[in-house]
This record gives structure tokens, sequence and C-alpha cells, in this order.
């Protein structure tokens, strides 16, 4: 048996506080699809980046390509010459045709006058292109492919002037983009390159494409490799088990909701994007988790309820608190439930904006004087008060007047959710509220939101984090397939019983 | 997870005692009101009167220089303006200079051949700069067109209207010249022209707006994030065509000061006007509420550009100097500012596609 492809050994990374990645060891041997699996957070990004030299890992790792140790930290035309990505995002340019995609890493053809020689690139983009047989006009700006289109087109950027037989290709999460029909025919790809002789590894969070596509897996999870083995060894019901590891004890035990109150929100049938028809009822006080894996359409759920989803919604809801009439879903944003929502930077904060300018945007107009002026006293007051309550922590002794951004992404995240608790709200709808928060904040999150709850406010949380739905919720409804297919409460909330029911293998 | 107590532990602490000023002292509160960074361009326009009072001392620090300057400037602030409400919502509307022009030429016409009084014809040239917004947010919010081309493209629009009405020659006529019109633009006390007066208030006005009401702080979360704002139920569109009329009108008022104050109705009026409103408009940004669009760094840069322009002009008789014044002073202020304010949506990479990741780099 010939070495590794590629060989990674004693792969260490921190960020500050946060140990990302723990003595990692990693084999790909020649002509196998290697799957990485693990669950969110659990390390695998930081790996594929490492691998990329992105990040740079902490000194005393290994790495070889075929035998030949490699420096992680810089990135030598040998080492690109056989180590090749496709990362998720497939870093193409929508406008440009295929053509001008694989052009922008490998150049144009030009002739002695610094002209394109255009059927010279035409030919040699076909030829990469056309192996894979989906019909890809490479003239044509690539915004109008179908998804697979583009994930091949950055399969073959990636795959120029590549050392197939000693290479390694890795794709990361390949299929958070695709249709549903289409992973098929990706899969086709992938093997086709593997019997190339080339090594393949496959990054992804999804059980079914390892039984349906990896020769062997290696699960990560919490920075440290559990278990590398054959694929055919494992079951759908084993391999959860080594993604979600022994159950620990969270600490925090959620106390069901008290007594049967009425609910304070009630959803019926949502339909959009991937949901097909979504309806609960959420009680006071009731802390309600929504999860399901990337594109199960959980994380339109809070948006949808806010009446903040772009896209077109159907469906009904009603705050039975405050009228008996039910309101359609695409007329929600009436009922001004805030949101915090996913996207911090982009549609949380305002970042040229002051923390207390971000804490008081939707409650201006109950600082206006019957002049129409803002009361200027009144509102620093209000921002300063809501600041202490939940605790945010600035640099300097004016905290209101703070530009947002100076704030760490938790204390930012603190304002949005100060901004939504200050209209007082029955419902409090949170989207991943906890990305990019540090520890020690998450826990103040925690808290904030069980603090909430406990006053009676019906909180639904959105995330795809189990340690947010262990740490928090009372009842988890788990999407997939754009429906609820597994309501979990109570003590039945844990890790393995989470991932089961995301994957479907229950 | 951690368990309970440690949760606890990891409580935030009390928020710390906050010190009884928790402004900053007076004195330091006056230093940094003071601080080159907050108002830059009143020091730079000290030091040009400095220069040109010796530069040209028998003509420059003159009671005569300080009328021209505030009085041939007023018209160009109250343009500089109409597009700072624009602007603190992230749209540029280049229609203003055609919309000067088209009420300055309007006014003209309705007085002089379809012998009209001062207040009808001023009413109805305001009717058609309202008009003009009205298309303009029609183009710019209802069909989403990128505000920044899109009024270029109605200016063209109006332009055609000035010519149908002028022939692309000035009308003049003696009703221009005539009271009440005239004193609109030329009545004075102690040498200072209405207009002046007129700069005051609009500056007072949208300086109200934007720092006092909360639909100023609206205004600007929409123009700095359109999708947070919208999230925290602000009417980003309503706001972006509200302000697009308000410069209309503001600029269709500059154009009938305009026709006043020369006694015609140019078809040229509002041209040389455009680059300096928005000259003025960027400079301003920098000053006083760094990265905001504002009334009084607005009027400030007025002044220091106009104070500039006239001192060329009385130290040289450099007819290219007044440009060449013009950018150098926009380009240096933006640059000292380090681009933080944003370009025009137009000029900036489409969002829709997303970037190479900095990970492809490999190569």
């Amino acid at each position: 048996m010939t070495g590794p492809a590629l060989r990674v050994a004693a792969l260490s990374k921190r960020f500050g506080g946060t140990q990302a990645l723990k003595d990692v060891d990693l084999e790909v041997a020649p002509g196998e699809i290697h799957a990485l699996i693990g669950p969110n957070g659990s390390g695998k990004s930081t790996l594929i980046k490492i691998l990329a030299g992105y990040h740079h890992a902490e000194p005393g790792a290994v790495a070889e390509l075929d035998g030949e140790p490699f420096d992680l930290g810089q990135v030598t035309a040998s080492r690109h010459d056989r180590l090749r990505f496709v990362h998720q995002e497939l870093g193409l340019v929508g406008e440009l045709s295929a053509i001008d995609n694989l052009a922008l890493s490998r150049g144009f053809a030009r002739t002695a006058f610094g002209n394109i020689r255009w059927p010279e690139m035409e030919r040699r983009t076909s030829a990469l292109v056309e192996r894979f047989g989906l019909g890809i006009d490479v003239r044509r700006p690539l915004a109008t492919a179908t998804p697979v289109q583009r994930t091949v087109v950055a399969i073959a950027a990636a795959l120029q002037g590549w050392e197939g037989r000693r290479g390694v290709l890795v794709l990361d999460e390949p299929t958070a983009v695709l249709p549903p029909g289409e992973v098929a025919r990706l899969f086709g790809i992938v093997r086709e390159i593997r019997d190339t002789g080339a090594a393949v590894l496959y990054v992804s969070h999804r059980m079914d494409e390892i039984f349906a596509l990896a020769d062997r897996v290696t699960v990560i999870r919490g920075g440290r490799r559990i278990a590398t083995c054959p694929v055919a060894e494992l079951t759908p019901r084993s391999l959860a088990e080594l993604m979600a590891g022994e159950e620990r004890e969270t600490g925090h035990r959620p106390t069901p909701p008290r007594g049967p109150d009425g609910p304070v929100l009630e959803v019926r049938d949502l339909w959009t994007g991937p949901l097909r028809g979504v309806g609960f009822d959420l009680a006071r006080g009731e802390r309600l988790g929504i999860t399901g894996l990337a594109g199960s359409g959980h994380e339109i759920v809070p948006y949808a309820v806010c009446g903040a989803h772009k896209g077109r919604v159907s469906g009904r809801l009603r705050l039975p608190e405050r009228s008996e009439r039910w309101t359609e879903a695409r007329d929600a944003d009436g009922l001004g439930l805030p949101l915090v929502p996913a996207d911090r930077a982009g549609e949380g904060v305002i970042g040229d904006f002051s923390v207390g300018e971000n804490l008081t945007l939707p409650l201006l107009d109950r600082l206006r004087a019957r002049s129409g002026r803002l009361r200027g006293r009144r509102e620093s007051a209000l921002a300063e008060d809501w600041i202490r309550r939940v605790g945010v922590r600035t640099a300097g002794r004016h905290p209101a007047g703070a530009r947002i951004t100076t704030l760490s992404g938790g204390n930012q995240q603190k304002v949005v959710m100060a901004r939504c608790l200050a209209q007082r709200p029955p419902v409090l709808t949170l989207c991943e509220p906890t990305a990019g928060v540090d520890i020690a904040t998450r826990l103040q999150l925690y808290d904030l939101i069980e603090r909430q709850a406990d006053e009676g406010m019906g909180v639904i949380v959105s995330s795809s984090d189990t340690q947010d739905l262990l740490a928090l919720c009372t009842r988890v409804l788990v999407v997939r397939d754009g429906r609820i297919a597994r309501e979990i409460s109570g003590r039945d909330i844990t890790e393995s019983a989470l991932v089961h029911a995301m994957e479907g293998t229950e | 997870m951690t368990s309970t107590p440690t949760r606890a532990a990891g409580l935030p602490p009390s928020a710390p005692e906050r010190s009884a000023v928790s402004v900053g002292t007076p004195v330091r509160r006056a230093a940094a009101a003071l601080s080159f960074r907050n108002i830059g361009a009143v020091y730079v326009w000290l030091v040009i009167i400095a220069l040109f009072s010796v530069w040209a001392p028998d003509t420059f620090p003159t009671t005569v220089t300080v009328r021209q300057v505030l009085n041939g400037n007023a018209v160009a602030g109250l343009v500089a303006l109409s597009v700072v409400p624009p602007l603190a919502a992230r749209v540029f509307d280049l229609s203003v200079a055609y919309t000067m022009s088209l009420t300055s030429v309007l006014t003209a016409r309705f007085l002089v051949s379809a012998g009209l009084g001062p207040g009808a014809a001023i009413a109805l040239a305001m009717t058609a700069a309202l008009l003009i917004g009205v298309v303009n947010g029609i183009v710019v919010v209802v069909l989403r067109v990128d505000s920044f081309i899109a009024t270029l493209a109605t200016g063209a629009l109006i332009q055609s209207l000035i010519t149908m009405v002028t022939n692309d020659s000035s009308i003049t006529g003696v009703q221009l010249l005539a009271e009440p019109f005239a004193s609109i633009a030329q009545l004075d006390v102690g040498g200072i022209t209405l207009p002046v007066l007129y700069l005051l208030l609009a500056a007072l006005a949208i300086w109200f707006l934007l720092e006092h009401t909360a639909t100023g702080r609206r205004l600007y979360a929409t123009g700095f994030n359109a999708d947070a704002a919208r999230l925290q139920g602000v009417r980003t569109d309503r706001l972006r065509f509200l302000t697009l009329v308000a410069s209309a009108l503001l600029s269709g008022f500059a154009g009938v000061v305009f026709a006043s104050s020369v006694g015609s109705g140019s078809p040229t009026a509002g041209t040389p006007y455009l680059l300096s409103a928005y000259a003025a408009a960027f400079v301003g940004a920098t000053q006083l509420r760094a990265g905001r669009f504002n009334a009084w760094g607005t009027v400030l840069a007025v002044l220091l550009l106009g104070t500039g322009i006239t001192g060329l002009g009385l130290a040289t008789s450099a007819q290219w100097a007044a440009s060449l014044f013009t950018g150098s002073v926009l380009i240096v202020a933006l640059v000292l500012t380090g681009g933080r304010i944003a370009l025009p949506a137009a000029l900036r990479r489409r969002t829709g596609t997303r970037p190479a990741p900095a990970t492809d780099k490999e190569i």
C-alpha cells in the first residue's frame, strides 16, 4: 500500500480563549473519498482553512503531501500543484462566463499583440468542463447557470493544472447550495475524480451524504478527532453517536413552562422557500427552539414570524392575548414582533451609529416631544438604563455614545437584544443568537433570555448550534425537508436526540 | 456546557459606578469640539483668509469681499443643502442642477410671456419642482433604479423641458427686474441680501430635522444600513422618496432665487452648481459630525470654497484657479477622513456576487 496522499498530525489551533482544534490527526489515502464530518463549531472549517493557508496552525503540527513534508504556514508552488480547494462559496464571479472565471486563476492565452485568443480559451475551458458532461455553455455568465453547473465550474477551476494522481481535492460542503436532485450528479463527478487515483477530502455535516459517497470518514467534535474508520463499518446510528458524543451534563435543565396558560403566539401553516406548512403554539414563558440542518428552512421561521422574510410567505399567525383575529403571514410585520437577526453586522447593528442610537432606533416615537423634537436626555437615559440592565461593556465611561463597532461581538449582540426587549414585546424571536460570541458572553445571553421568559415572555430561538438549544430551550422543533419532523421537550432534549432528529436517523 | 454555579459566576457584574461627570469636563468637551478633527475646515478657512489678506491686501480684507462671499454663495449654499437630506439616506440626486435651471426659466417665462403675477409664477414653478421630486422618487424608490444613474437620466429629461421652454436662450424682461419679484433676492440689510437669510433658515431646518427629530435619525439609519433599519420598522422607501421630493423643492427654490437675483431665466443656471453642491456636501460631511452629511458642515464648506474662489479671483486673474481649488479641497478633505464616507452604490462592487474568499489566494 502506498502512503497517504495527505497527512496532518498534531494540528492545534486556538482563537483567543477558544481551543478550536486540539491535536487533530488526519490521513487521506490516494484513490479514496475521505469524509470529514462534525457538528457546527466542531472545528471542520478551521481545519480546512489551515490546510488552505488561511489560518496558521500552532507550532508542532506535521503536514505531508504524498510523503513530503510541507510548511502549513506557506503556500508554495508544489503544495498548490497538489492540494486544491473548492470552498463553500465557490469563489466565482457570477457576471463572468466559465471561460473568464477559469482564466481568473490561470490567466488568458494571448497573441503577440496582447489580445486574448478567444478560440483557444474556449477550447481549453470546454475541455476542462465537458468531462463532467452537464452541457455548460462556457460563454454564458455563470449567474444564468444552474447551481450544480456552477459547482462544476468551481471544481474545474480548482482542477486546472492539478497534479491529479498525487493530488488532493478538498470539497467544503459542496451540496449546501444544491437542490436535492442535483446532489446525485455531483456525487457522480466526485467519484469520477476519485477513480483517476486522486484523493478527495469531502467536508460535510450531512450523514446521508457520507453513506452515499465516502469510503472512510473522520469524525471531529469539539476540536478533537473522535474516530476515523471505513464507512462500511458504520451504521447511521453509530455515526450519529460518534457525532453527538456522550451525553454531557449541560447543568441546565430548563424548567418546563408553567401552567396551562393560553399560548401567546399561534403560528399556522407557514409556506415559503423550503418551508412546507410549519405551525406551532408558543406558551407564555416558553423557550422554544427551532433547528434543522442547513437548508432545512428552520432559519427562515423567525424571519417569517416577524414579517422580515424577503420572499413570499403564506400562512397565518395571531397573538391571542392581543386579538382573536388572524394575521396573514405576509402582513406579519404589522404585529411588530422584534427580531434578533442572524447576521449581526448586516441586519442587526448600524455600524456608523453609537450604542445609544442603535438601541433607541425602534423606540424613537416614544421619545418625541410634541414639537417633534427628540428628547435627548430622555433618550440617553433610556439607552444607559438598558445598557446597564443587559450588562454591555464598553471601553469609555460614556457607554451610550461609543460607536457600536468598538464593542465586541457579544456586547453588540447584547445591544441588539436590549433593543428588542425595550419594546416590551410579548414574544422575543432570535436567530443564531450566539454566533460569533465568546463563551462567557454566551452564558450571559442565555441568562438574559431565561430571565425574560421567567417574566412571561415567549421566546423563539432558531439555532443550528446544539449548545444553544441544550442550554436554553424547554422544547425544540426539528425541521426536516421543510416540515416539523420531530418535537422534543424537557429532559428529552439531548445532543444525540437533536442530531438524530436533524439527520432523520431515529 | 458548564454547570449552573459557573453560569452565575459568569454573570455581568453590576454596571461600574458611573462617574458623576458622565460626558467629560466642560474643558474636555470644548477641546473636542474645537479639535482639528471636528472643525478642520474652520482652521483652513482662517488660514485662507490670512493668506489672501497678505496676498491681496488692498482688495481682499474688505467688507466688500465679505458681502461678495456671502451674497455670491447663498444660492450655491441652497443647492448644496438640497442634496444633504438625500445623501444622509444614501440617495444621490444629480438632477438638482437641472431642477434649478427649470424653475428659473419657468418663473421667468410665466412672468414675462404669460403675464402672471410673481406669486402665481413662483407657485407654478415650484409645482414643477414638486413633480420632478415625485418622478425621481418613483424611478428610484418604486422602480428601484440606482439613484445615481436614475437622477442623471431624469436630469436629461428636465434638460429637454428646459430647451422646450427656452429654445436654449435666456428669458429676460422688465417684469423680472420689477418689484416685488426682484426684491426676493436683492433686498438687503447692510449689504447682506435676503438669500443669505434663506440659506440660514434652510440650514436651520435641515439641522433640526437631521439632529433633533426621529425622522432625521431614521434617515441616517437608512443611509448607513438600510436592511437593519427596515428590520427596526424604519420605512426606508418612504423616507428615500421624501428626500428626493425635498431636494427637488429646495433646489427649485434656489432656481427662483437665482432668477430674481440675476433678473433673467437662464437655461444653464444650475449647471455650475452641481459640482460645488456635492463638493460642499462631502466636505461638510467631514466636519462637525464626522461621517454624516450635515447642514452646518455643508454651510461651512460653502463658505470655505466661496472664500477661496473669491480670494483667488482677487489675487490672480487665472480663470482656472476656481475649479482647481474646489477639486483640491474636496480631495484633501476626503483623503483626510480616509474614505469614511461611502461611495454611491453605482460605483461600488455589486453585492450580488460573492467576492472570492480570501482562501483562494494560494496561487
